[in-house]
């Protein structure tokens, strides 16, 4: 058995694509023009109830057609080839989707069968992945008896056991408590390095902070942003508290091209580049603003995806 | 204590797989089995088990008793014609037929329903299994457990008779080909009908029993309507509602290839010949295909 220690080995090609990507669904539009290249890695899929991260999902196996555009999952278009592409894509759904009846093992090995693995090998690795996710000593058991983290957790193993290039996870810390989502998070950050790329939806950014190397914001069925997502944060913000006027200060950061937010006296310079805390000094001297107080913050996935929305909104 | 002994695994990691993958017809292979599986209650609880094996066990004892009577009327000293006291093949087809019909109302939900209301399309569907893939397969295993469950007794009755016959094995064999393909043949007419009409109650239902209560009520209660237009004279209906009469059509057919008196028929009352039952079977089964298929393409 080996543990794998290198990424998907497709360098950094984009995994996902697409090119002016539109679905509707009647008068409903569910994504509108995406453009998306998404680098291998663990990718967070991050956006509001109705934003479109589950249609794209759904476009990305093959099960929806778009209205137009493109899509292409590891430089394959998915119209051309959606059975073969699934056949290395592994999806774990929101929702419920255990048989009751069944036992994990059971469960997990016939996934990997639908996969196309074969039967006894399928068994082997029902067990190996059922062990993976901390479910060894309860494959026997019958789905229905299983708890909401047990459950999560075969529904992770399922979505691996046939090998897959790429893993697309719903929500997959959904109903779980704290302990059980780290544990989950645990196993996830882990995937990458055993050759697979991750696409991770969640409206718990917290999880995508820990857990992704980049980043997919959807908003309304448009992307509004996607991008690096830099430990611990995206970026480094400078706040600055001020005697007086605020403007000229302000006016001075975003004539260096720094992004500048004020509530009141206080200004907010946010930066990826480190070069910030220079900007801010130098346009402290040339707005001859005076400093009342001074600090930095490191800006959460919530404020840049709060920022880019309210962005993309006007 | 050595190094060697203090070891413990701590992780396994992951394995990746370079092997064969079989594609579709792998992933419809497997759904064949785990239906086959599903339907007989196998790998599952004890109490899933109880209903399937209660009917297999009716249906192959029933065959096993008759296979008995024969036995012990050919020893007895006095010649017994036991075909004038208990049914031969078209007789036993008669009882067996209300069996399957219980099967094919218990199988034909197994089948589909979990997998729907317990979310477990949304995982078949993100393998290259195409829902079109599904239902095929779904079909074959429907077609395989309740064709098995008609012929599997009917080959016993069949051999058992063959065993016993003052003619000999070989040439009762021999004298009896029809059988060979009329209990098939009549097999699948009732099984067109049976799995057609199970599917689309199981396409819709929420719970296993609802879409079984539902099959055979409709089953029976177009029974009873065709009757009812039939028997009352004030008010007779228009002829064709005899054809309304689903569970009917199978029967007429199968007396139709049995050779048998079929007059006391609903259809054949209303004036109806036996081609045109087999045509409602067909067209009963295009329509739930075409319905079923609907069904599932407004599901994903």
């Amino acid at each position: 058995m080996t543990n794998g220690t290198t990424g998907p080995g497709v360098g950094d090609a984009p995994i996902i694509e697409t090119r002016d990507l539109h679905k509707h669904f009647g008068d409903v539009q569910a994504l509108a023009g995406v453009d998306l290249a998404v680098p291998p890695g663990i990718t967070g899929l991050v956006g509001a109830n109705g934003a479109g991260k589950t249609t794209l999902i759904r476009l990305l196996l093959g099960l929806t057609a778009p209205t137009s555009g493109h899509v292409a999952v590891f430089g394959t278009p998915v119209a051309k080839d959606a059975a073969g592409l699934r056949a290395r894509i592994g999806y774990m759904p929101e929702g419920s989707c255990l048989p009751r009846d069944q036992t994990a093992a059971d469960f997990v090995a016939y996934a990997a069968e639908l996969a196309g693995i074969p039967s006894a090998e399928a068994r082997r690795r029902a067990s190996e992945t059922l062990f993976l996710v901390g479910l060894h000593e309860e494959r026997f058991r019958y789905l229905g008896d299983f708890s909401t983290g047990m459950q999560q957790r075969v529904k992770l193993a399922q979505s691996i056991v046939h090998d897959p290039r790429l893993v697309l996870l719903d929500e997959p810390a959904s109903g779980l408590d704290p302990a059980g989502r780290d544990q989950m998070l645990e196993v996830i950050d882990r995937f990458h390095g055993f050759g697979m790329n991750v696409l991770f939806s969640s409206h718990l950014l917290d999880d995508i902070e820990q857990t992704c190397d980049w980043v997919v914001m959807l908003d309304g069925g448009r992307l509004i942003r996607s991008a690096p997502l830099d430990p611990p944060g995206d970026g480094t913000a400078v706040s600055v508290e001020v005697f007086g006027d605020p403007l000229p200060l302000v006016a001075a950061l975003t004539a260096r091209g720094i992004e500048v937010t004020h509530a009141g006296r206080i200004v907010t310079a946010v930066s990826a580049s480190e070069e910030v805390f220079v900007s801010v000094r130098d346009a402290l001297a040339d707005s001859g603003s005076s400093v009342r107080g001074m600090g930095t913050d490191l800006r959460s996935l919530e404020d840049v995806f709060m920022a880019a929305t309210k962005q993309a909104n006007g | 204590m050595s190094s060697q002994e203090s070891a413990i695994i701590l992780d396994r990691g992951y394995r990746s797989y370079d092997g064969p993958r079989t594609g579709r017809r792998g992933a419809m292979a497997a759904v064949v089995k785990e239906g086959y599986r599903r339907v007989l209650g196998l790998r599952r609880k004890a109490k899933r088990k109880l209903f399937p094996w209660t009917l297999i066990a009716l249906a192959l004892g029933s065959a096993g008793i008759l296979v008995a009577v024969e036995w012990i009327s050919s020893s007895l000293p006095v010649s017994l014609d036991t075909s004038e006291l208990f049914p031969r093949y078209a007789g036993y087809f008669d009882f067996i037929s209300n069996v399957a019909l219980l099967f094919a109302a218990f199988t034909g939900p197994q089948l589909l329903v979990p997998d729907r209301t317990q979310g477990v399309l949304n995982i078949y569907f993100s393998r290259p299994l195409a829902v079109r893939d599904y239902l095929m397969a779904k079909g074959a295993t429907f077609a395989a457990v309740i064709l098995s469950f008609w012929l599997f007794p009917q080959l016993l009755l069949h051999l058992g008779y063959a065993a016993l016959s003052p003619a000999g094995f070989l040439s009762y064999l021999g004298e009896t080909t029809d059988i060979l393909w009329k209990v098939p043949a009549a097999a699948l007419v009732f099984f067109t009908m049976h799995s057609s009409l199970a599917f689309v109650a199981a396409s819709f239902a929420k719970r296993v029993g609802t879409a079984a209560a539902g099959f055979i009520a409709v089953l029976v209660g177009l029974n009873l309507v065709a009757l009812l237009f039939q028997e009352a004279g004030s008010a007779p209906g228009p002829r064709w509602t005899s054809l309304l009469a689903l569970e009917q059509h199978p029967r007429y057919v199968r007396d139709w290839i049995f050779d048998l008196d079929a007059s006391i028929a609903i259809p054949a009352q209303a004036g109806y010949g036996p081609e045109a039952s087999l045509l409602m079977v067909i067209g009963v089964a295009v329509v739930s295909v075409a319905v079923v298929g609907w069904r599932y393409r407004r599901l994903t």
